[in-house]
């Protein structure tokens, strides 16, 4: 083995952090021998050492992002708020339809059933909050995976700095409500059920 | 309507606004004696001590889904008669198959009207589950 190539021997494990060091080694060594013959090759190596280079930046862009903090933590968090405060919308709607049927009995019946009819479709359209809260966590679950996911190529390009690993969240137990263009309706619901044979 | 108004009504949702809307409609269609829990565990918990007439569950809850309570009430002697009502946003057919299959009275596709959760509730009740 020559000593060039004994200087620029890669390491056991490689990883891409490694690899672009190792990279920009042979490089340096290829460019100090006197032979035309390295050009072609130490150009298909500098894009590769580029290549690298740019992938690492990439990935920890991804990860550190917005106001020094961490885009997909963030974004995460600010979809919490969202359920919080339509939990909280929901339930000041929720109290003003109850005090309007309680206010509904002191008039007369054809008013009070009115009011009443109105304010059980109130509570009908209230259980938006429940299919956007099922929604949101489906959306907060595939955040957090990605965010593991980079978190893995950092560590596998050798920035751990960036890469803190953060706990894991409870994902959803099922799939959450179906798109629904794609989801059943109560009556395919109906047919189905009573299509289908029950315990032994 | 068909069904006895006087029963006595368990609701399982860990959405308190869910439990909420659902005590508000069934007390406009005359049931008044409701009781909730926030998951299967507590469901059932409050089942044994106090068997009601009617459960209606959510599906996606912790800890315990919607479907083990129902796997629990149905394997339990003294409640395996109760009418069994998922009210849920999981309208998958598997999921549909997977209730029926474990002994569901009905099932309710999230997000439902008052005229749905009455009809079933009659459904089930006036055919003697």
């Amino acid at each position: 083995m020559t000593t060039t190539a004994r200087s620029a021997a890669a390491p056991a494990t490689l990883q891409l952090g490694n690899a672009n060091d190792f990279l920009d080694r042979v490089i340096s060594k290829l460019d100090a021998l006197d032979n035309t013959q390295k050009l072609p090759l130490m150009s298909v190596l500098r894009y590769l050492s580029d290549y690298i280079h740019a992938t690492r930046r990439e990935l920890r862009a991804l990860r550190c992002e917005a106001d020094g903090g961490k885009l997909l933590t963030s974004s995460a968090s600010e979809l919490e708020e969202v359920v919080s405060e339509t939990e909280n919308a929901t339930g000041n709607i929720m109290s003003a339809a109850e005090t309007i049927e309680v206010i509904a009995t002191r008039l007369d019946k054809q008013t009070a059933e009115e009011l009443t009819a109105a304010v059980t479709r109130i509570y009908e359209a209230s259980a938006f909050q429940d299919i956007t809260g099922q929604r949101i966590t489906k959306v907060m679950g595939a955040i957090d995976q990605v965010e593991n996911r980079i978190d893995t190529l950092l560590r596998f390009c050798n920035t751990e700095a960036e890469a803190t690993p953060k706990p894991k969240k409870t994902t959803p137990l099922v799939n959450g409500p179906q798109l629904q263009k794609m989801a059943n309706t109560q009556d395919d619901i109906d047919r189905l059920f009573a299509s289908i044979n029950g315990p032994p | 309507m068909g069904f006895n108004t006087g029963i006595k009504v368990l609701i399982v949702d860990d959405y308190n606004t869910m439990l909420r809307i659902m005590r508000n409609l069934l007390r406009q269609i005359g049931v008044e004696a409701v009781e909730d829990a926030s998951n299967g565990e507590e469901a059932l918990r409050m089942s044994r001590l106090n068997p009601p007439d009617l459960i209606i569950s959510d599906w996606n809850m912790q800890p315990m889904t919607g479907l083990e309570l129902l796997q629990k009430v149905r394997a339990d002697e003294r409640l395996k008669r109760t009418p069994f009502i998922m009210v849920t946003a999981e309208s998958k057919t598997e999921n549909v198959i997977a209730a029926k299959q474990a002994g569901v009275s009905n099932y309710i596709v999230k997000p439902f009207n008052a005229d749905t959760l009455r009809a079933k509730i009659d459904g089930v009740l006036c055919a003697g589950h």
